[in-house]
């Protein structure tokens, strides 16, 4: 019998076909990135394996284990914890995750990834077609391949094929995603090459086809799928345009590839993506083009589109046929039965902050901004258990800390109260999302998430109350467990020594709606704060300066969002002063001075500071001695932002 | 003789006026800036160019000499050879409005031309050579993080 859900989606859910294989729906878990779990010398770790239980379980009719590298000296390696697959000493874990893949009902596919241009990342160089510089400091000087090399590796390929199925996968993939070896065979922008391998097309695409052979020949009842780009986005680099990638994958379906997977963008692309700029639906054009291109081959697409709902329309409008679906199962690997069972609002949103690249980059393992568990599987301190004891815990503040805390606090089964000051829960993210110019609906999911989670438990929710001693005198004994969740502040106090000071305003105050600021702005503080409001201010024609002490901006914004805030600051037209201070205030604007000395006016109608920030750490003292257990999560211990704020109110919910 | 870098001695100055960018780096660390029609490098073919270069192009060098950095003209035939760490290929059109930019923020334009795509942009150390050289503050000036940039 159909659920609610599939009767609404009845193109996601209705059962698909691989190869020889049927899947029970047209979802497809895409290897979207490694997750740098594993030990250095690519062995499989219990901490991998506990991630990868949860995501057999995703409900998904396909699941990608994360791509593998093939080679025995790692120069296919990208990332610091990559696992391996090119010895047979890898297989029992491999066998294991083939397993639970399959216990959990889903057809399981093992992606094989050579980095290529990205790779050797043990070794101190890369290897690629030709010797193309690289364009972004992170990877490694580039070696040329011989054909003796390039033959080993596509008998790499077919080896690693080979023991994925042995171990038990389904089938297999082979990536190019984003810019990897199979990419820089493709792509005009890293072969150069004038043999067989390099100048027309054809000769491109020669290495994609030897390697769909090979791997076909050694797995010939295995499906082979191929990750492929629509469009590199490396045009300027003069890499292949989009016509060029359609005739590659053309090459591909004509050496009888089961699967193409359509992808978009190089890592070293000057324009995004995936990330919370593009708009959801940005790149389905391109999964339309493939789809209309090949009719008979599937086409897995899943760039930037985030919602199964626009999924299923997708499928149902012939834009694709499996949807490639990642990074928002990171966020809520619940999200296809909450799907199923029609209760979409109660997904926990994938956000596209990108933490989980950013910690990638930085050879952390990926976790997410939205999902506290991820990562942690593995440790039942993170599992939601029934509360021994059951407790009567007052939250205050309802921001991300407090109402991540109220809600896994409540599972536990605590009676919870959330104390909150203003008219709206969500804090100062809600009025942060109203200035976001990225895509203000991204972070206000957020805030809806919450509401409904709170409704949906139960949790009593006080607006307009605001905490302090005297209230606390009115609830005494009423709780057993406070939890300050309070956030931070923006620090006015710090300036009150200088002349002027009674002049300033509260950016937060602008963030909230309470104030409207002048024509010409000065705002004091370049971080994601001050940024965020400075930009939305410039978008609508005010005259906008920052003043920043840090010798750069945006110090505290993620790195993958960094370059977006700085190019908004350009285009905008906003003046930036770093390593400057603010030394006195007028009605007629702000004198600033730099670390030379050199003194700056600056005319302004309104001076906005958004930093420094303080924790809100009064209420501790203030409520020390008023109640059993005292708590804090958040900003309201050191002022940090949204992941910090999230993980730290998890963790408190489950551990209370 | 006339070169598409125009008058060297602004060149100097603008670095002059950002020296502390370069404060940090090791003494003979070397920038390189070439245009792509005097360097050969064809449009759609940058990299090929990079290679083949005819070596009839010519080459600005910013080479640390211990205390900041120093303009000169070199030749170049191709980036084996150049010698440096980082590598700007610039338009025509972008060298033009660089060097009428010279005594403003030709920093931040040079920043604007790379996202624009009218500066190509290719490092010849990896970001460990590079930190240790000195160059990460340069490198964020111009908003090339030291960061894979998958987003």
């Amino acid at each position: 019998m159909e659920t609610p859900g599939e009767q609404k989606l009845r193109h996601l859910f209705r059962p698909g076909a691989l190869g020889r294989f049927e899947t029970r729906n047209q979802v497809k878990y895409g290897a979207c990135c490694v997750s740098n779990y594993n030990a250095r010398d690519g062995f499989i770790t219990p901490r991998e394996l506990a991630r990868v239980r949860v995501i057999a379980g995703t409900g998904c009719g396909i699941i990608t284990n994360q791509g593998a590298y093939p080679d025995p000296l790692g120069e296919g390696k990208a990332y610091f914890r990559q696992v391996a697959i090119f010895d047979d000493k890898f297989l029992p874990q491999f066998e294991t995750i083939a397993r639970y893949i399959h216990d959990a009902g889903a057809l399981a596919i093992q992606q094989i990834l050579h980095a290529g241009r990205y790779g050797g990342i043990d070794l101190g160089y890369c290897i690629q077609p030709s010797v193309v510089p690289q364009t972004l400091p992170h990877f490694r000087p580039p070696r040329e391949l011989d054909r003796d090399q390039i033959r080993a590796i596509v008998a790499q390929h077919a080896d690693a094929a080979r023991r994925a199925i042995r171990a038990g996968f389904d089938g297999t993939e082979v990536t190019s995603f984003m810019g990897y070896l199979l990419a820089n065979f493709n792509s005009r922008f890293t072969n150069q090459r004038s043999d067989e391998y390099g100048g027309s097309i054809e000769n491109r695409g020669r290495f994609m086809r030897e390697l769909i052979d090979a791997v076909k020949q050694a797995t010939p009842d295995s499906p082979m799928l191929i990750r492929l780009n629509a469009a590199e986005l490396m045009d300027r680099w003069g890499g292949n345009s989009e016509e060029e990638c359609f005739e590659l994958m053309q090459q591909a379906v004509d050496c009888g590839v089961d699967m193409i997977s359509v992808t978009v963008g190089w890592q070293e692309a000057p324009e995004s993506s995936f990330g919370r700029d593009v708009t959801p639906g940005h790149w389905n054009y391109l999964s339309a083009k493939a789809k209309k291109l090949f009719p008979k081959t599937p086409i897995a697409f899943g760039n930037r589109l985030p919602d199964p709902v626009m999924a299923d329309q997708c499928i149902r409008d012939g834009i694709f046929d499996y949807w490639e679906v990642c990074r928002p199962l990171l966020a809520d690997p619940e999200l296809i039965h909450k799907a199923r069972e029609d209760r979409l609002n109660e997904v926990r949103p994938c956000i596209g902050s990108l933490n989980c690249l950013s910690r990638l980059f930085r050879d952390l393992p990926y976790t997410c901004t939205m999902n506290p568990v991820l990562g942690h599987e593995i440790e039942p301190e993170y599992t939601v258990t029934p509360a021994v004891a059951k407790k009567r815990i007052m939250v205050i503040g309802a921001g991300p800390a407090g109402m991540e805390a109220a809600i896994t606090a409540r599972k536990r089964g605590h009676e919870v109260t959330v104390f909150e000051k203003s008219d709206r829960i969500g804090g100062n993210l809600a009025a942060y999302a109203a200035n976001d110019l990225a895509r203000p609906q991204d972070l206000q999911s957020v805030v809806a998430y919450y509401q409904v989670m709170a409704a949906k438990l139960g949790i009593e929710i006080r607006l307009n109350t605001e905490a302090n001693a005297k209230f606390m005198r009115s609830v005494l004994h009423q709780y057993d467990v406070c939890l300050v969740a309070a956030g931070a502040r923006t620090d006015l106090g710090a300036f009150r020594y200088l002349e002027g000071a009674n002049l300033l305003v509260d950016a937060l105050d602008v963030a909230h709606g309470r104030i409207k600021p002048g024509r010409r702005v000065v705002m004091i503080g370049g971080g994601k704060i001050g940024l965020t409001i400075a930009e939305t201010l410039a978008k609508a024609g005010h005259e906008v300066a920052v003043i920043e002490e840090d010798k750069r901006i945006a110090g505290d914004v993620m790195p993958t969002f960094k370059w977006r805030h700085t190019a908004w600051v350009d285009e905008l037209g906003i003046r930036t002063l770093t390593s400057s201070h603010l030394v006195k205030v007028t009605a007629e604007g702000a004198a600033v001075k730099n670390v030379k000395g050199e003194e700056t006016f600056l005319a302004a109608d309104t001076v906005l500071v958004s930093s420094p920030r303080k924790p809100n750490h009064d209420l501790f003292h203030e409520f020390q001695w008023m109640v059993d257990e005292l708590h804090g999560a958040g900003d309201a211990l050191i002022a940090r932002g949204l992941d910090a704020a999230i993980h730290e109110g998890y963790r408190m919910g489950v551990r209370i | 003789m006339e070169t598409a870098f125009g008058d060297l001695s602004a060149w100097q100055a603008m670095l002059d006026r950002h020296a502390e960018l370069f404060s940090e780096m090791s003494a003979g660390s070397r920038v390189g800036f070439v245009s792509r029609a005097g360097s050969g490098i064809t449009p759609g073919k940058h990299a090929a160019g990079l290679m083949a270069a005819p070596g009839a192009g010519d080459m600005m060098a910013w080479e640390h000499q211990g205390a900041g950095m120093h303009t000169r003209l070199e030749s170049y035939a191709g980036f084996q050879d150049a010698r440096v760490d980082l590598l700007f290929v610039a338009e025509d059109d972008a060298l033009a409005t660089l060097r009428e930019s010279l005594n403003g923020e030709a920093l931040a334009l040079i920043k604007r031309l790379i996202r624009k795509g009218g500066i190509m942009f290719y490092v010849m150390k990896n970001k460990y050579q590079l930190q240790d050289a000195g160059y990460e503050e340069f490198l964020e000036s111009l908003g090339l993080a030291f960061l894979g940039a998958c987003r």
